[in-house]
C-alpha cells in the first residue's frame, strides 16, 4: 500500500508537469526549454539549489505539524499562527539575551519557538476536548490572533527602529550556521529532517505514538483500554503546535535574522497541502514538500530566462494537487467499496 | 405448492474468496423457509443476489417461471421481493407513515401526496396481518420491535410477497419474538413466501417448514422440519457435533467480590438512566444480566469499569470502593472488561491484531522501556494469544478490520483473558460471532470460572444467560426486576421479568 503511495505522488507530478508543459506551448514558449529552465533553476549551482532547500525546510515541518495533529483527528489549520509566535518568541529569545555562548542561545532560541507554538495549539485543543468547539474555526481564527499581534509587536513594543516593521536583529550567538552561501540555506534544514526521523520514531516505536494513533482512530477504544483520550489530544497538539513554532524559529534564526512582519505568506497553508497531498505519511510530506519547494525556488530562473511567467508555477502546483487528492478519492472509494463488500460478506 | 423462487448453481466471488460456491435454494409459495448458517457461511450474500444487490459470477435464479442471470435491485421490486435488513432503513426523523410510502407515494392532482389513500391502504395490512403500528408517531419515538414492523409493512406497501428477512429477531425479546411469529403465520396463511434468515435453532423449529443450511459458500442441505432435530442442524451447520450447551456446575461461591450499591447512573439523555441498582458478585460465580438491550445495562457497565461517572450509590471491589475511579486505576486493580461492542470499544479496526492484543498492556515494563515498545516481546506475546484462541487468519501484523466477527471478538477476548483479572466483565461476547467462536468462547469463560474469577455476564440472548449464568438478574428500565437462581429461570419467567412484568 505504501508502495503503492510513492508511485501514484510520482506519476501524479508527472501528469502536472505535461499539462503545465502544455500550457507553456499554448503561451508561445518552448515548454522543454522552460522546464530545463525551471529544473537549473531549482538544482543547478549552489545559490539555486541552497534556495530550494530554504524553501523546503518550512514547508516540511509546517506540513509534518500538520501531519502529526491530522493523526490525532484534529485538523490543525492554524500552524501559521503557531508559526508566526513561535518565530516571535524565538526572535524576542535572540535578541535580547546579549551574552550567551552559542551552545546556550541556539537551543535556547529553538525551545522558546517551540514553547509558543506547543502553548498556542494548547488554546484550541482545550476548547476541543473541554468545551466541543470546533477545532477548525478556533484555529483559523487564532491565525489571525498570531499575525496581528505579532505586527503590533513589531511595530511598537519590539520595534527595531527601521524603516520595515521589524524586531531588532538577533544575536549573532543565536542564528543557525549558513551552508551552501551565497542561498540563505542553513543547518536549519539538518533540524527539519532531525525532526521528520524523530516524529517517525515517535509515532510508529513507543507507547506516546501507540496511544497517539490510538486516539486518532478510535477515541472510544483510547478510554476503554485506560488511556485518557483527551489528555492525549492536548499533548498530540501541542507536539503539532511545536513543530510549526520551529518552523518560525527556523525562520527567524537561518533565514530572517529578525522577526520580519507578516513575513511567513502562508507558509504554514502550504505546509497543510502539502500533508493533505501525502495524506499524512510522514515520508510523502517530505517528498511533496521538497517538490513544492523545487518548484518555487525555480520559477523565478524560468521567468527570468524564458519569459514563461512564474505564476504559471503555482498553476501547476494547483493542478499536482488536483491530480494528487482526484487519485486520492479514486483509492478512497475502492477501499470503502472493498470494506463494504468485506463487511458484509462476513455479516 | 408451487415453487417460485429457485436458485441454482450460485457463484459469487470476492477478491480473494468464494463467498457462495454452488449455492441452491428454493421456495415454495406460502412457506416460511429458514436459511441458516455461520457467519461468512454465504447465506447473506445469496440472499443479496436474490434481492439484485450483487450481481452473481454463475448460477440461475427463476423468480415465478422467469429465468434470470442476475437480477437488478428494481427487477427485485417489481418481481414481488421484498427484504428487511438488519438494520432498519428507516428515516428516524420522519413518521411511521410517510416512512412507510417514501419512493411510491400515491399522487392526487397537482402532484400531492394522498395520504388518505396511502392510510387505508396501510390499514388493510394492519388488521389483516396483525402488524400493529401507529402511524403518526415519529420513527426514533418507536421501540425496535415496532420498527421492525414497520419495516414489514414498507416492503408489503410495495407489493412483495417474498418476504426476505435477516435475523429478524435478533432485537427482540421473546414476546416480541412470538407476536413476530404471529405475524408470520398470517402472512404464510394468506399465501406469503418468508425467507427467515437466522442463527437461533429453536425459533427455526418453531416456525418454518423448511430448512436450507450453508456451510462455507456451499449448499450442505434442505431439509423439511418434521424430519430434523436441533443437534442435527447444527451438525449441518459446523460440520462436526457442536456443544454450546456448556455442561455447568454449581459453583462453590466464595468471598463477595463485587457489590454494587444503590447505584444511580446518568444516560444519554436521561438523567439517571439506572435508578437504583445493587448486587453482589462472588468469586467463581457467573452473575447473568438479562434484559432486553436499552434497560441500563450498559450504563451500569460502564459505571464499573470508570467509563461513565456515578451519581450516586457506591461501588465496592475486593472491599474498597472503586467509585468514579479512572478506567486505567479499575483495570489495575483486576477488573476486564469485554465491551458490548468490539467496533466501538472493543477493538481499533485499523490497527493490527498485534497492536489491540497489546492495547492495556503496552505500558507494562515487560513490553516497553521508557517509552520505547519492545517489539520482540509484543510479537511473542501476541503470537502466543493467537495460537492460544485460534484467531484466524494467524497473521498479527493483519489489521483487524480484515477479520471476521468471529475472530475479532476473539482477539477481544484474548486480550482481556490474558490479564488475569479478579472479575471479568463481559457484555454480549457472542454477539453477531459464529457458532463455532461461540462455543469456544463459552467454553473460555466457563474455565475462567472454574478457575475462581467472578464473572458479570450481560447477554441479550437467553439462551447464553441460562446456560452459562449460575444467578441471573433482569433488568428493566434501569431497575433490576428480580433475581433469581438458575434453576428457577425459565426463557417464560425470564421475559416477564424483562418487559417489566412480576413473578408470584
Amino acid at each position: 500500500m505504501r508502495k503503492y503511495d510513492y508511485i501514484n505522488a510520482l506519476l501524479s507530478i508527472l501528469v502536472a508537469l505535461v499539462i503545465g508543459g502544455i500550457v507553456v506551448a499554448f503561451m508561445g514558449h518552448n515548454p522543454m526549454e522552460a522546464f530545463v529552465q525551471l529544473f537549473n533553476g531549482a538544482f543547478i549551482g549552489k545559490f539555486n539549489f541552497g534556495t530550494t532547500l530554504e524553501k523546503f525546510v518550512p514547508l516540511l515541518l509546517a506540513g509534518l505539524a500538520f501531519a502529526v495533529s491530522s493523526k490525532i483527528s484534529v485538523f490543525n489549520v492554524g500552524v501559521e499562527g503557531q508559526l508566526y509566535l513561535g518565530a516571535m518568541a524565538t526572535a524576542w529569545v535572540g535578541f535580547t539575551f546579549s551574552n550567551l555562548s552559542k551552545v546556550v542561545h541556539v537551543p535556547l532560541a529553538l525551545l522558546a519557538g517551540m514553547l509558543a507554538g506547543a502553548l498556542f495549539a494548547l488554546i484550541p485543543a482545550v476548547l476541543k476536548v473541554y468545551f466541543r468547539v470546533n477545532e477548525v474555526l478556533t484555529t483559523m481564527l487564532l491565525n489571525y490572533v498570531a499575525q496581528f499581534l505579532t505586527s503590533y509587536l513589531v511595530n511598537y513594543p519590539f520595534s527595531g527602529g527601521t524603516g520595515v516593521a521589524q524586531s531588532p536583529p538577533i544575536y549573532e550567538s543565536a542564528t543557525l550556521s549558513r551552508i551552501l552561501l551565497p542561498s540563505r540555506a542553513n543547518t536549519g534544514l539538518f533540524i527539519a529532517l532531525g525532526v521528520l526521523a524523530i516524529v517517525y520514531w515517535l509515532f510508529y516505536r513507543t507507547t506516546v505514538g501507540y496511544k497517539l494513533r490510538s486516539v486518532g482512530l478510535n477515541p472510544d477504544f483510547t478510554d476503554y483500554i485506560g488511556v485518557n483520550s483527551k489528555k492525549v489530544i492536548l499533548g498530540g497538539m501541542m507536539l503539532s503546535g511545536a513543530i510549526g513554532g520551529l518552523a518560525g524559529a527556523i525562520e527567524v534564526m537561518g533565514i530572517h535574522l529578525s522577526f520580519l512582519d507578516n513575513f511567513s505568506s502562508g507558509i504554514g497553508f502550504d505546509g497543510m497541502l502539502a500533508a493533505l497531498i501525502a495524506r499524512n505519511n510522514f515520508g510523502m510530506v517530505a517528498i511533496i514538500s521538497f517538490f513544492i519547494a523545487s518548484l518555487k525556488s525555480g520559477a523565478l530562473a524560468m521567468e527570468r530566462y524564458t519569459g514563461v511567467p512564474k505564476s504559471l508555477i503555482d498553476a501547476i502546483i494547483a493542478v499536482f494537487i488536483l491530480f494528487a487528492t482526484m487519485e486520492g478519492l479514486f483509492q478512497l472509494r475502492r477501499r470503502a467499496k472493498k470494506e463494504k463488500e468485506v463487511d458484509e460478506h462476513v455479516g | 405448492m408451487d415453487r417460485i423462487v429457485e436458485m441454482k448453481n450460485i457463484i459469487k466471488e470476492f477478491p480473494g474468496v468464494k463467498a457462495v460456491d454452488g449455492g441452491q435454494f428454493d421456495l415454495k409459495e406460502g412457506e416460511i423457509h429458514a436459511l441458516i448458517g455461520e457467519n461468512g457461511a454465504g447465506k447473506s450474500t445469496m440472499m443479496k443476489i436474490l434481492y439484485g444487490l450483487y450481481t452473481p459470477d454463475g448460477g440461475t435464479i427463476t423468480v415465478k417461471g422467469q429465468e434470470y442471470g442476475g437480477l437488478t435491485t428494481k427487477q427485485a421490486i417489481d418481481l414481488g421481493i421484498g427484504m428487511v435488513h438488519q438494520e432498519f432503513m428507516l428515516v428516524e426523523e420522519m413518521t411511521v407513515l410517510e416512512n412507510i410510502i417514501l419512493g411510491f407515494e400515491p399522487k392526487k392532482s397537482g402532484n400531492r401526496i394522498d395520504f388518505k389513500k396511502a392510510v387505508e391502504k396501510i390499514e388493510y395490512y394492519i388488521e389483516n396481518y396483525g402488524l400493529d403500528i401507529q402511524l403518526n408517531k415519529k420513527v426514533r419515538d418507536i421501540s425496535v420491535g415496532e420498527a421492525q414492523r414497520v419495516e414489514i409493512i414498507k416492503t408489503l406497501y410495495r407489493g412483495a410477497d417474498i418476504l426476505i428477512l435477516d435475523e429478524p429477531t435478533a432485537v427482540l425479546t421473546p414476546q416480541e419474538t412470538e407476536k413476530l411469529f404471529e405475524i408470520f403465520n398470517n402472512l404464510r396463511e394468506d399465501n406469503r413466501s418468508i425467507i427467515f434468515i437466522s442463527h437461533k435453532l429453536n425459533e427455526i423449529m418453531e416456525i418454518c417448514d423448511r430448512i436450507t443450511v450453508m456451510r462455507h459458500g456451499k449448499h450442505v442441505g434442505t431439509v423439511n422440519k418434521e424430519d430434523t432435530t436441533i443437534p442435527e442442524i447444527a451438525k449441518m451447520m459446523v460440520g462436526r457435533e457442536v456443544f454450546l450447551n456448556i455442561r455447568r456446575k454449581k459453583p462453590e461461591v466464595g468471598e463477595v467480590l463485587l457489590s454494587v450499591k444503590d447505584v444511580y447512573v446518568p444516560g444519554e439523555r436521561e438523567l439517571s438512566k439506572i435508578k437504583g441498582i445493587s448486587f453482589e458478585l462472588h468469586r467463581g460465580e457467573v452473575l447473568g444480566i438479562a434484559g432486553v438491550d436499552g434497560n441500563g445495562q450498559s450504563e451500569i457497565v460502564e459505571a464499573i469499569t470508570g467509563l461513565r461517572e456515578v451519581e450516586k450509590g457506591d461501588i465496592i471491589f475486593k472491599g474498597k470502593s472503586i467509585k468514579n475511579l479512572s478506567p486505567a486505576q479499575i483495570r489495575k486493580l483486576g477488573i476486564s472488561h469485554i465491551p458490548e461492542d468490539r467496533n466501538r470499544r472493543g477493538l481499533n479496526r485499523p490497527f493490527t491484531i498485534r497492536e489491540n492484543l497489546i492495547a492495556d498492556k503496552f505500558e507494562d515494563k515487560e513490553f516497553s522501556d521508557w517509552i520505547v515498545l519492545n517489539e520482540k516481546k509484543i510479537r511473542e506475546f501476541a503470537e502466543d494469544l493467537v495460537e492460544k484462541f485460534d484467531i484466524r487468519p494467524a497473521n498479527i501484523d493483519l489489521s483487524a478490520q480484515n477479520l471476521s466477527g468471529g475472530n475479532a471478538q476473539k482477539i477481544v477476548v484474548a486480550r482481556e483473558i490474558a490479564n488475569e483479572g479478579d472479575l471479568l466483565i463481559a457484555s454480549q461476547p457472542t454477539r453477531g460471532v459464529d457458532i463455532g467462536s461461540i462455543e469456544s468462547i463459552r467454553r473460555v469463560l466457563n474455565d475462567l470460572k472454574k478457575k475462581g474469577v467472578g464473572i458479570l455476564l450481560i447477554s441479550a440472548d437467553l439462551e447464553e444467560i441460562l446456560s452459562l449464568s449460575d444467578r441471573i438478574a433482569v433488568m428493566y428500565e434501569g431497575r433490576i426486576t428480580g433475581v433469581l437462581d438458575n434453576e428457577q429461570a425459565t426463557e417464560e419467567n425470564l421475559g416477564l421479568l424483562m418487559t417489566g412484568g412480576r413473578i408470584e
